[in-house]
């Protein structure tokens, strides 16, 4: 073994752990432009009072922030939901448990998932075909 | 059952009362942010999904985010998002770009950066939630 105060690099085959630490990270960076941008306007310049349906329904409407809702819906439920796994293994420790509120969160994860995105292809298909 | 409420005990006693001063405050201040955002965004997923699901229920969902308590709380909400994401980027760059550069002194220096660089970001954002609160809740003139 060397000794030395460089950092050293030792090649690991990346299993599912290490994936998720990296998503973890990646995601997180994606959603600085995301979910910031996502509440500066709808929070900050636009503003709870000016919302209803009419507003949401002329957002989607528009292709490209239908685009950005779905980039935002993916990245940050499943950036979130993976967080909350993470923080489950530290008061879950058996590896059946683990397995089973892994699972659990995956299901809990695509129901909602797919709620989200069928209501942004959808809403506005809907409204295209009633125009 | 037991092994599980004993697990629970000591890792929140872990959370609560290891001493490791900025970077224990940051791990739970990211941890708290992180979850509190996630709950948001569960309940707030669904509900957008009525305006497809359920359209003529969404008024009335969007009539609850407009009350005051909610109001407040979609301030300490859009806090949470802002220092999550600053101390997020600052997690994210140490450990994937920066390891070498790791050491306990500069990550307190940029703890105490991630907290002040939120604060600035937060501040007029707070301001402007908190005035849009008072203005269409409490009748001051716009
Ligand atoms: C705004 C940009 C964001 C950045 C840069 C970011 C970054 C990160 C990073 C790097 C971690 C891993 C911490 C670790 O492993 O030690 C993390 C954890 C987490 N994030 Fe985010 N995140 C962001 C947005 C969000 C959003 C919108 C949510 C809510 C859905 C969220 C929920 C969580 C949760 C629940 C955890 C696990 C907490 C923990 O491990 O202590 N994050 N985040």
């Amino acid at each position: 073994m060397t000794t030395s105060s460089q950092v050293r690099k030792v090649e690991v085959k990346p299993n599912y752990e290490n994936v998720a630490w990296k998503w973890m990270r990646y995601s997180g960076i994606a959603l600085i432009p995301l979910a910031w941008t996502h509440v500066l306007i709808k929070d900050i310049v636009v503003g709870v009072h000016a919302i209803d349906l009419e507003y949401v329904i002329v957002q989607w409407s528009s292709i490209g922030w239908q685009v950005f809702d779905i980039l935002l819906l993916a990245f940050a439920f499943a950036h979130g939901m993976n967080g909350l796994r993470q923080v489950s293994f530290d008061f879950i420790h058996g590896a059946g448990a683990r397995k089973a509120v892994s699972w659990g969160l995956f299901v809990m994860w695509l129901v909602i998932s797919a709620m989200g995105a069928i209501a942004i292809i959808a809403a506005a298909q809907n409204h295209l075909a009633n125009l | 059952m037991t092994s599980l409420v004993d697990s629970f005990r000591t890792t929140m006693r872990g959370y609560l009362t290891y001493r490791g001063r900025e970077g224990h405050l940051a791990f739970l201040l990211h941890r708290l942010t992180g979850l509190g955002t996630l709950l948001f965004l569960i309940i707030h997923i669904v509900d957008t999904s009525f305006v497809y699901f359920a359209p003529h229920l969404y008024a009335e969902t969007i009539e609850l985010y407009r009350s005051t308590p909610f109001m407040i709380g979609e301030i300490f909400l859009v806090f949470s998002v802002i220092y999550h994401g600053v101390n997020g980027v600052r997690i994210a760059v140490v450990d994937m770009w920066l390891p070498h550069k790791w050491t306990l002194t500069a990550q307190k220096n940029w703890t105490r950066w991630a907290v002040l660089i939120t604060i600035v970001l937060w501040l007029p954002a707070a301001f402007i939630m908190f005035r849009s609160m008072l203005v269409h809740n409490f009748g001051f003139g716009g």
